[in-house]
């Protein structure tokens, strides 16, 4: 196979996975802190805010050291699966996850900040739980942020470089993703491929954004609201 | 089912700069009242009821079931207690439509016994069911809450100020859709409210709150009475409140009459239309019509008045004097039916009112005041 096409392959897969890893571990994580009212919660925006201003390559030194066989978590998983951990594709998706977790987790904590609370009692009183409650009101209230966050993390996870280099390494179809096929094309001076694989990453980005932004226009959300 | 059908309530709750403390059994049928001013802890008591006040010390129990006891560390929670709230802000769903806010509830009732067509017959909602939340006006909204409080089929319906939003006639017209859906379903209700107005005339029996706790528990026209009479802060206008039969409802020159006995008749303006229409003739008091009148409204007259145009003049005995600061309530009896006048310290000056004493009652037509028709 082309190896700029397994490149972009794995990227889709690591973007793919990421994001529907970070809206499961997201979610409750953004109700918790949307719902926290003691002072502690600071701190946890704080860590989960970190990658936004951390240089990747900070994050990715200290993931590359834990994942490593000497420490724990990488013995733990060689343990577990009798692989190494740093340098595989589940060290690039782990370190993913925890790089791309304030795009999903922020726009999440904001909407059920701004989630009417009074509709989940009426629902209460009405006999659906928790579960029931926030598939058919909280999900449906907020679908607009949840669309935001999976596109937020899935761009930001195409677009990562630094972590992956730290942890992934470069082996194709493994962690050899299209930033790095991108530096890889530039270092061996291949600009013609590199020109390829920039131009359609700006465009695929810009596409994804302009869309994200479009949801999001209050206008048009407010006639889609009216002729539901 | 049980045949008494009881709300048990023995709470302390503390806030910060309120708290409530509450031992009372009401005996669930019809409606019941929930009177007092902002700050008397009604809406609290509502939000005990329903499971959303968490921090409490006591128990509640509805029909023999225990909701709430902080010694046995029990806590039913809200959506498992089949207690249906109407919320002042009627909080519809907005993704959703009429019909599908209403099926949100029918969908979680556990053994659904009401008709979902005939219920929306009763709420006139069948031209909405397909609307928006957000193209409906205010008295619809609350149309469609009441309807989908309805259709979860609760064991108890707690409304909480559900007027209030309301503009006169969307208020008349929801207080009268209360009262049909109470009397076809015979479902219990609590209905919280600040104004006494509403209250007498929807409720059967009065809780009075003031400052946390209970000031008193009675049927609703004994309630209001006792009311008037109390000595400490006063909680209302002083007032007559009454039920009376319909004896016309317009005798051909503008008036109404009610039967006060067989003899004495108390007019007030004609009624548009009798309470309850005809096809609803299946309700045993829809010939009564509850009334107040103010207490500043009934002037006393020592003398038969004649050559008035005042309509109302009732023969009377004084039953109790209790001086205010300037003025002075007279409590008197016509036919075992009391009455209050609040007249000046001037006027008690002049006319020496005493106990036993007969006397006139007079007022207008238009002092009678009914809030529905």
């Amino acid at each position: 196979m082309n190896p700029d096409l397994l490149a972009l392959l794995t990227t889709m897969k690591l973007a793919g996975l990421t994001t529907v890893i970070l809206l499961i571990i997201g979610t409750p994580l953004a109700w918790l802190l949307a719902n926290m009212t003691s002072k502690r919660k600071v701190i946890f925006e704080a860590i989960i805010a970190l990658p936004l201003v951390l240089p990747p390559t900070v994050l990715g030194f200290y993931l590359l050291i834990a994942f490593s066989p000497q420490y724990l978590p990488g013995q733990l998983w060689q343990q577990a699966t009798g692989q190494q951990l740093a340098f595989s594709f589940s060290a690039i998706v782990i370190g993913s996850v925890l790089y791309s977790m304030p795009f999903v987790v922020q726009p999440l904590q904001k909407a059920f900040e701004q989630l009417d609370h009074s509709l989940l009692e009426a629902g209460a009183m009405l006999g659906a739980g928790p579960v029931d409650r926030f598939f058919t009101l909280v999900f449906p209230l907020t679908k607009a942020s949840f669309i935001t966050a999976a596109s937020l993390g899935f761009a930001h996870t195409v677009g990562e470089f630094g972590v992956i280099l730290m942890i992934g390494g470069n082996i194709p179809g493994e962690t050899r993703v299209l930033s790095i096929a991108l530096f890889d094309h530039v270092e061996a001076f291949d600009y013609a491929k590199a020109h390829l694989l920039a131009i359609s990453l700006l465009i695929g980005s810009m596409v994804l954004l302009a869309a994200i932004y479009l949801l999001n226009m209050p206008k048009l959300n407010s006639v889609k609201q009216g002729v539901k | 089912m049980s045949s008494i059908n009881t709300l048990t309530v023995n709470v302390d709750l503390a806030f910060d700069d309120f708290s409530l403390s509450i031992n009372q059994t009401l005996e669930l049928n019809g409606i019941i009242g929930i009177y007092g001013h902002s700050g008397s802890g009604k809406s609290s008591l509502l939000r005990t009821i329903a499971g959303f006040e968490t921090n409490i010390n006591g128990s509640v129990s509805l029909n023999n079931r225990c909701l709430i006891d902080s010694n046995a560390n029990t806590f039913i929670k809200p959506e498992q207690r089949n207690v249906g709230l109407v919320f002042q802000d009627a909080r519809l769903f907005p993704h959703l439509t009429v019909v599908e806010n209403l099926s949100f509830a029918v969908k979680r009732c556990d053994n659904p016994q009401l008709v979902f067509d005939e219920i929306i017959e009763l709420t006139a909602l069948s031209s909405l069911l397909h609307k928006s939340i957000s193209e409906l006006s205010g008295g619809q909204k609350q149309r469609v809450a009441l309807a989908r409080a309805i259709l979860a089929e609760p064991a108890l319906l707690l409304l909480d100020e559900p007027l209030s939003a309301l503009d006169k006639a969307a208020k008349v017209n929801l207080l009268k859709l209360i009262l049909v859906v109470q009397t076809k379903l015979q479902l219990p209700m609590l209905y919280v409210s600040h104004s006494l107005e509403e209250l007498q005339h929807v409720c059967d029996n009065l809780l009075v709150l003031s400052a946390g706790k209970v000031v008193g528990y009675h049927n609703i026209h004994q309630m209001i009475h006792q009311l008037n009479v109390r000595q400490q802060e006063q909680l209302i206008h002083h007032q007559t409140s009454l039920s009376l039969p319909i004896k016309t409802p317009n005798n051909g020159h503008g008036l109404a009459a009610l039967l006060l006995t067989t003899e004495h008749s108390i007019y007030l303006p004609a009624l548009e239309q009798m309470p309850l229409t005809a096809n609803s003739s299946n309700i045993a008091n829809s010939q009564i019509l509850r009334c107040y009148i103010l207490a500043k409204d009934i002037s006393i007259s020592l003398d038969e008045p004649r050559n008035s145009s005042i309509v109302n003049q009732l023969l009377a005995t004084i039953t109790a004097i209790s001086e205010q600061e300037n003025s002075v309530l007279i409590t008197a009896m016509c036919a075992q039916q009391v009455f209050y006048s609040r007249i000046s310290a001037f006027s008690q000056q002049k006319l020496s009112l005493s106990i036993n004493q007969k006397i006139y009652l007079q007022f207008k037509a238009s002092a009678v005041r009914t809030y529905l028709y």
